[in-house]
């Protein structure tokens, strides 16, 4: 019955990307950007549900699972990131992007530095951290199918990537934006529909009697540092800081370039505060850190405490084991919603770097429309081969994928974005300099651990960036007045009109 | 940011999301005290609730009355 299901949403999802196939207008802009025409209901869910993957499902409630609350601050910095994104660079990027017909962020920091060869550079440090984080989605999916029906772990990252590739081959930005937006709500309902079920079947005193039961047998996962003493102050600040990165995050970076006009840049920041932070990412906080744990923890439970990979999919397990198992296949059915609906835009995202600034914008320049769209396909096929790979091998927990991987290295185009955006002083030389030694940084810690000091990646790898960045552009010569004019004053000019 | 920063109303928003955030980093030597808010809230979880309605109530202020590419 639940591989009836899961056949038949699958058969739904390739219905929804034929019918994205008829109505897209056969343009590389409306393939890659949706004819940069969401608007703002679209984009506030096509945003939140590529940023909340199965990452949210399964990696994130399991960190508090094993941890205690201390990871919150994490959520808080994306929040505040994504806050950031909107409120001060989405505005300027969309501006310039679509007075100059740019495609894709790195196009235009290309143009903003005047550099051919930052071009490439970003495009294959991006595309190094984009890739595992694909694979952190389809991972998910076959751990998801492995806990509901005992399948190894091959065919749940099949079954994604097969409908991943019929989206995104048939659709383009526009579909992908309507998928993320119809399976985000599916994938809500069965976070919160699961969540609401397992505390009436389980604790039918609410959420207080869960908390009971963990002051009373594991005290230590309600308050930091936490059970091994993780989470001490310092920490959970570096936590925020590394969640503060996703404004870096180039799928989301590239969301903003859809928007139909400017007033998406002044309602989004409300949205992302209200809906994301205070109510949606409530849901995998309780899952997390008071409903899973309390279920473990108590006397005669179905599922007992489990740690490391194991805990990986404790969300799906108490699903299984304690819901009916049509709610099961249903839950499921939500993690693939998640998986895809993040997992299409960054292929996407990924697939968009490949053809318009690898292909199109280093070997062939002159290519034409159906060119670019048609190796934009080709990339998809090539970039989803590499993550199933990765997902394939699964050499750590799924958080670490999205920890130790991705955001590490989304973080070191930070700079040149921001600068290349918000300072006029920001230099060629400097965005270079920055972003090549900063992602040198990565590579030799991910070789050489101590390197690192003991830090998450992403933060002494992004202050060298950063450092690197400012001193070379104040020492180097100023951008020319073409880009002033380009990348300010048009823009400035431009925002200033009414909407 | 670059508009925000050009003007008084801006400045004292970003002061604000600054201090915010400087609030939401020091509270945390706190959070290893046993203190559940509500029967079933941890501190960590309520300081960033905090956090994020004072985001909210700026922004509110500042991007409906002052932002200049209103």
């Amino acid at each position: 019955m639940t591989v009836f299901i899961l056949a038949a949403f699958g058969l739904l999802v390739l219905l929804l990307a034929v019918y994205g196939y008829k109505v897209s207008a056969k343009t590389a802009e409306d393939y890659m950007l949706a004819g940069r025409g969401i608007g703002i209901a679209v984009m506030f869910f096509f945003a939140l549900f590529a940023i909340s993957s199965v990452w949210t499902f399964y990696a994130y409630p399991s960190i508090l699972y094993r941890h205690g609350p201390g990871f919150v601050y994490f959520i808080w910095g994306c929040v505040a990131g994504f806050v950031v994104l909107y409120m001060f660079i989405g505005p300027r990027l969309w501006a310039v992007c679509r007075l100059n017909r740019f495609l894709s962020p790195i196009e235009a920091l290309s143009a903003r530095y005047e550099s051919p060869a930052l071009r490439l550079l970003l495009s294959l440090v991006l595309l190094g951290s984009v890739v595992p984080y694909i694979a952190d989605q389809s991972l998910g999916v076959g751990l998801g199918l492995k806990a509901l029906l005992g399948f190894p772990i091959f065919v749940g990252i099949l079954y994604i990537s097969l409908l991943l590739i019929l989206i995104v081959l048939l659709g383009g930005m526009r579909i992908t934006a309507w998928v993320n937006v119809i399976l985000g709500l599916l994938y809500t309902l069965a976070f919160l529909g699961s969540l609401v079920f397992v505390v009436v079947k389980v604790f039918p005193g609410g959420l207080s009697e869960a908390v009971s039961i963990l002051q009373a047998k594991q005290p230590a996962l309600l308050f930091t540092p936490g059970p091994q003493e993780k989470f001490l102050p310092h920490v959970t600040c570096i936590v925020f800081m590394l969640g503060i990165l996703a404004f870096t995050w180039p799928h989301i970076v590239v969301s903003t370039m859809t928007a139909q006009d400017k007033t998406i840049f002044k309602w989004m920041p409300a949205l992302a505060l209200i809906v994301a932070g205070m109510l949606f990412y409530t849901i995998p906080f309780i899952w997390g850190a008071v409903v899973a744990p309390a279920i473990s923890q108590m006397p005669g439970s179905l599922v007992p405490p489990v740690s490391g990979k194991a805990a990986d999919n404790i969300v799906q397990t108490i699903v299984t084991s304690y819901l009916p198992p049509w709610f099961s296949t249903f839950v499921l059915m939500g993690v693939i919603a998640a998986a895809i609906s993040t997992a299409a835009v960054q292929l996407m995202t990924a697939s968009i770097i490949v053809a318009r600034d690898i292909i199109h914008g280093v070997f062939v320049p002159r290519g034409r429309d159906q060119f670019l769209i048609r190796t934009t396909k080709l990339s998809v096929i090539a970039i989803l081969l590499m993550s199933m790979g990765i997902a394939f091998w699964y050499p750590v927990e799924l958080a670490r994928y999205l920890l130790d991987l991705a955001i590490p290295g989304f973080a070191q185009w930070g700079p040149a974005l921001v600068g290349g955006i918000l300072w006029k002083r920001a230099t060629k030389s400097g965005a270079i300099g920055g972003t090549v030694a900063g992602s040198a940084y990565l590579v030799a810690g991910f070789i050489h651990k101590p390197l690192l000091l003991g830090l998450p990646p992403a933060i002494p790898t992004i202050l060298v960036n950063l450092i690197l960045f400012v001193v070379i552009s104040l020492l180097t010569s100023r951008p020319s007045e073409k880009v002033i004019r380009m990348f300010f004053d048009e823009v400035e000019d431009f925002l200033s009109k009414k909407a | 940011m670059r508009e925000a920063f050009s003007h008084r109303a801006g400045r004292i928003f970003l002061l604000v999301l600054f201090l915010d955030v400087a609030g939401l980093l020091a509270v945390t030597p706190l959070f290893s005290k046993p203190i559940i808010v509500m029967g079933w809230i941890c501190l960590p979880f309520a300081a960033g609730i905090v956090f994020l309605l004072i985001w909210l109530c700026a922004y509110l202020v500042y991007f409906f009355k002052y932002w200049p590419f209103r």
